[in-house]
């Protein structure tokens, strides 16, 4: 009798000594880490943002590839780009493109402004219907846009086109301005660095005049004569907008006189391959507009995104890109001369 | 659990012993296991739980580490971008002198070895670099395989690679280093951001120390296997590097991808911890044994478990020796109890205790010796009994009266007086019946009269005038009944006595019923009567317990032990007397009456009568 004891106490020994698993499962969760980080990871990538981009003006090679650019990231980044401009660089004609888009209910729109004050009602207007605004290669007054996208920084630009335009004349004599718009903001940004470099650092020259061409060749090139007519020593024109290299090139090359006066300032390769090679230009300066249409897109979608966008931060098929509060600039200028200009194609 | 049922069923069956063990056993085994083994598992799981999330977020904040590194290396192919050399190169179209193609291949080739191999990260094996038809190539040690000639290689010159670094692993391509070292490609697409064309790709071979070093700090111990692989389950790294590249197929049928949990496989049971980067959604598994985790806890519950079994072992000595303590004083009574069934009644009862046990033994002791009394008692009043019956036949048979009957009734032979020998003998022949009944000693009260008036009447014969009697009874003394021989002991000593002294002697007898249910017997007599002190010295005796003073010679000693023993106490023989005047004596018994068969003591008449 005594015996039944023992398969009792082997029982306990045995259940006190296993544990004893009655899952089926293959696996048990004992820490589950996802929950927290799919909150920290809002959904995004929402698709079929609509993004207009809007030109101070179209029909220019420079707008072109603006446009090729935004196109091309548009495309990339799986995002839909509008782009349309005037055929003249007018404010009243962007407001109504603009008021096109705001009918239109895009997400965003980015300007290249023709007036920095006179866009800012529609652009409020816009703001108010949940689009987003930002502003690029051209900026309005800063209420009216949440950041502008700046090709390079003007002070850079400004002091680097003195520079080469007073490498080459010697440091000294007079000079002239050819503009866009008298309006336009960054051109004024820019030519107010020129003056200042000048004054600074090359005090035995001279700006003798800034005349506007409102970006019109055909005006910059008559402006262009009238400066080689009025100022008879002239030793060299700043195109502070990209059609003034190429009207002053003409100009200078219609009156012969190549090579004796410099011709520098912002224009595409494509505008001043010939005058660089034959010598009537020096050199120009100028960003990859392709570049900044396709950073426009980009950062308009970091925006949409809801992405806040850093300094120094890498922007796909970009590179590193600068932020200077709400300043965007994209890189440093290049100058293009006879030697490189076969590079570059737009 | 069904044994353990039936054990339980059976539980009843066993000793009281062994039911005290078990009992003491389970009591103290069951609990401490549970309490041991709770403890165990609520221990193992807390470590579990512990590692199980301690370990992600190191996971965590290695797989970050390893993707910030693959970010930085990503960014070296931009560093081609800062050469305007290069990129004027990778720029110009196809050439028409070889002479100036091999130029620009030196001028490259040199750019590469300078930014990628001469610099001091030296994790990077070779730089790749293939441009409209154009390879530049140069690498820290000899290479096998990447034969740009055909176009098996995945990635053509066209490829868009949509502006980010891509990785690709050994097994993707046919390409392999000196000495075989882990080593990842990262691709990457090399665009002229101003023409926004594409010029080419560029391929750096990066080994994967870094990758090695990040988890050896996390596994200091190396006891856990710890890989990188990519979503799909393609190993990026492993500590065997002969598992690079293969793939991991069960990674589908994990639960989830950032967190831990533990395979339930009994022979290999593992903690496993995973955590998946956000970018490139690269999964780095930690996977330890959990016989590692919890070997601390086990050299603990090894310990405990010998220290269960020992408790086990006390305890269990503990409980048979208080199991003995409680069985051993019933096992002595049950002894004894067998033995005084076996008709020992003088046993002495060794248990003194004062409890349970105690009391039923001094209770049994007592009962032995109250038994032992009754016993006894029993034995005396038989006895008695017996001495009356004898002394009654010797007082019946005795020869001295049947000599004086004898020659009473030769006397009246001779005197002719033929009736009255008829009569005397008729009667003798009366009294000898009655006595030698042995059968019945209880009679009705008619016959114990009518048996004294022959006795009288023998002796009035005998003794002529000098005797006479009266004898007062009521008709239904046939209904009452008596114990035998209760009146001839006391007539004999007043005749005996009453002739020594008077010539003449008068008995009277008288039956009366008293109210409570007794009858007394009352005989007088005139005859000498007895002294003071031989009165108190008689009524002592009578008042003294019968049974001890069976020897007493005095038929009325033997009469009332009788009825003492036979009713109690309060019946018996009560005594007055005066000297020279008489003695009375007076026989208290119970009323009685005779019922059909049986008699009934008078207690019970009542509920008779009411049957009736």
């Amino acid at each position: 009798m005594r015996f039944r004891i023992f398969p009792i106490l082997f029982l306990l020994l045995i259940v006190s000594g296993y544990n004893t698993n009655f899952d089926s499962s293959k696996y048990e969760i004992i820490y589950n880490g996802e929950k927290n980080k799919k909150q920290e990871q809002p959904v995004q990538n929402n698709p079929n943002y609509t993004i207009a981009i809007v030109p101070k003006v179209t029909g220019i090679p420079y707008f072109n590839a603006v446009e090729e650019g935004a196109m091309e990231a548009g495309n990339d980044l799986d995002v839909e780009v509008f782009y349309s401009g005037s055929l003249i660089a007018d404010w009243e004609q962007q407001e109504a493109i603009i008021n096109g888009y705001i009918e239109q209910g895009v997400d965003l729109i980015a300007v290249s402004a023709n007036d920095p004050e006179k866009l800012g009602q529609v652009l409020t207007k816009a703001k108010q219907q949940g689009i987003r605004v930002i502003t690029w290669d051209s900026d309005t007054n800063e209420q009216y846009r949440e950041m502008f996208i700046n090709m390079v920084d003007p002070e850079v630009l400004g002091r680097h086109i003195m520079d080469t335009l007073s490498s080459r004349v010697n440091e000294q004599g007079s000079y002239a301005i050819i503009t866009g718009a008298s309006d336009a903001a960054n051109l004024n940004e820019w030519i107010e660095w020129m003056k200042l470099h000048q004054k600074e650092n090359y005090p035995s020259m001279k700006l003798v005049e800034i005349v506007e061409s409102n970006d019109d060749p055909k005006q910059a090139y008559k402006a262009a004569k009238e400066l080689l007519k009025k100022y008879s020593d002239l030793k060299g024109i700043i195109g502070s907008s990209s059609v003034g290299p190429p009207a002053a090139s003409q100009a200078v090359r219609d009156v012969n006189k190549a090579g004796e006066m410099t011709i520098v300032g912002l224009s595409t390769p494509n505008l001043m391959r010939e005058y660089i090679k034959n010598g009537s230009a020096q050199v120009v300066t100028l960003w990859s507009p392709k570049k900044l249409g396709y950073l426009t897109v980009s950062v308009a979608k970091e925006i949409l995104d809801g992405q806040e966008i850093q300094d120094n931060q890498y922007i796909s098929n970009i590179g590193n890109i600068r932020v200077k509060e709400d300043t965007v600039i994209m890189g440093q200028p290049i100058d293009f001369t006879k030697e490189n200009i076969d590079q570059y194609d737009f | 659990m069904i044994s353990r049922i039936k054990e339980a069923v059976h539980l009843k069956h066993f000793r009281l012993k062994t039911k005290l063990i078990i009992t003491y056993i389970l009591l103290t085994v069951i609990p401490m296991a549970i309490l041991g083994y709770i403890t165990y598992y609520q221990n193992t799981k807390a470590i579990e739980e512990e590692v199980g999330e301690y370990v992600p977020r190191l996971l965590n904040q290695a797989n970050k580490n390893i993707e910030n590194e693959i970010n930085e290396l990503g960014n070296l192919p931009n560093l081609i971008y800062n050469s305007s050399d290069v990129m004027a190169i990778l720029r110009t179209n196809p050439y028409d002198e070889r002479s100036s193609l091999l130029e620009d291949q030196f001028t490259i080739e040199s750019f590469l070895s300078r930014t990628y191999l001469g610099s001091n990260n030296d994790n990077i094996l070779g730089a790749f670099l293939l441009s409209k038809n154009r390879s530049f190539i140069s690498t820290r040690v000899s290479y096998e395989g990447f034969d740009f000639s055909d176009h098996t290689f995945p990635y053509g010159e066209a490829h868009d690679l949509g502006g980010d670094t891509k990785v690709l692993l050994p097994s993707q391509v046919n390409l392999s280093f000196e000495g075989n070292p882990p080593y990842m490609l990262l691709v990457k697409d090399i665009v002229d951001l101003d023409n926004r064309k594409n010029l080419g790709t560029l391929f750096l071979a990066v080994k994967l120390t870094f990758i090695e070093e990040i988890l050896e700090d996390l596994d200091e111990e190396e006891k856990a296997t710890m890989w990188l692989m990519d979503s799909q389950g393609q190993i990026i790294y492993h500590q065997d590097h002969t598992k690079i590249g293969s793939y991991f197929e069960e990674v589908h049928h994990y639960p989830l991808h950032n967190g831990s949990f533990r395979t339930n496989d009994e022979q290999d049971r593992t903690l496993i911890s995973i955590n998946q980067s956000e970018k490139q959604e690269w999964i780095l598994v930690h996977s330890i044994p959990i016989n590692y985790l919890t070997e601390r806890t086990d050299v603990v519950k090894t310990a405990a478990m010998i220290i269960f079994v020992i408790l086990v072992i006390i305890t269990t000595f503990i409980s048979i020796s208080v199991a003995w303590s409680v069985t051993k004083p019933i096992n002595i009574l049950g002894k004894i109890m067998k033995d005084v069934e076996s008709g020992n009644l003088d046993v002495k009862i060794p248990i003194h205790s004062k409890d349970e046990v105690g009391v039923l033994a001094t209770s049994f002791q007592s009962m032995i010796s109250r038994i032992r009394e009754l016993i006894k008692k029993n034995y005396h009043i038989e006895l008695r009994q017996k001495d009356a019956e004898l002394y009654a036949l010797q007082s019946q048979i005795n020869p001295h009266f049947m000599y004086n009957t004898l020659e009473t009734i030769g006397a009246a032979i001779e005197d002719g007086e033929s009736e009255l020998v008829v009569d005397m003998v008729a009667i003798l022949g009366r009294m000898l019946r009655y006595s030698l009944s042995n059968k019945d000693r209880i009679v009705p009260i008619s016959k114990e009269i009518l048996h004294i008036e022959d006795y009288l009447t023998i002796q009035k014969f005998r003794f002529e005038e000098r005797i006479s009697f009266h004898i007062d009874q009521n008709k239904y003394e046939e209904d009452y009944l008596t114990p035998k021989f209760i009146l001839q002991p006391i007539i004999e000593n007043s005749i005996k006595y009453g002739m020594q002294k008077r010539k003449s002697l008068h008995i009277e007898i008288d039956v009366i019923h008293e109210t409570d249910h007794s009858i007394l017997f009352v005989i007088r007599d005139n005859g000498p009567g007895i002294n003071a002190e031989k009165l108190k010295e008689l009524n002592q005796l009578l008042d003294k317990n019968p049974i001890i003073k069976r020897d007493s010679g005095f038929g009325i000693t033997n009469v009332h032990a009788r009825i003492v023993m036979m009713y109690g106490s309060e019946y018996g023989i009560t005594i007055e007397s005066k000297i020279d005047e008489g003695t009375v004596v007076t026989i208290k018994i119970p009323q009685m009456i005779k019922t059909q068969e049986k008699m009934v003591i008078d207690h019970d008449r009542d509920k008779n009568n009411h049957r009736r």
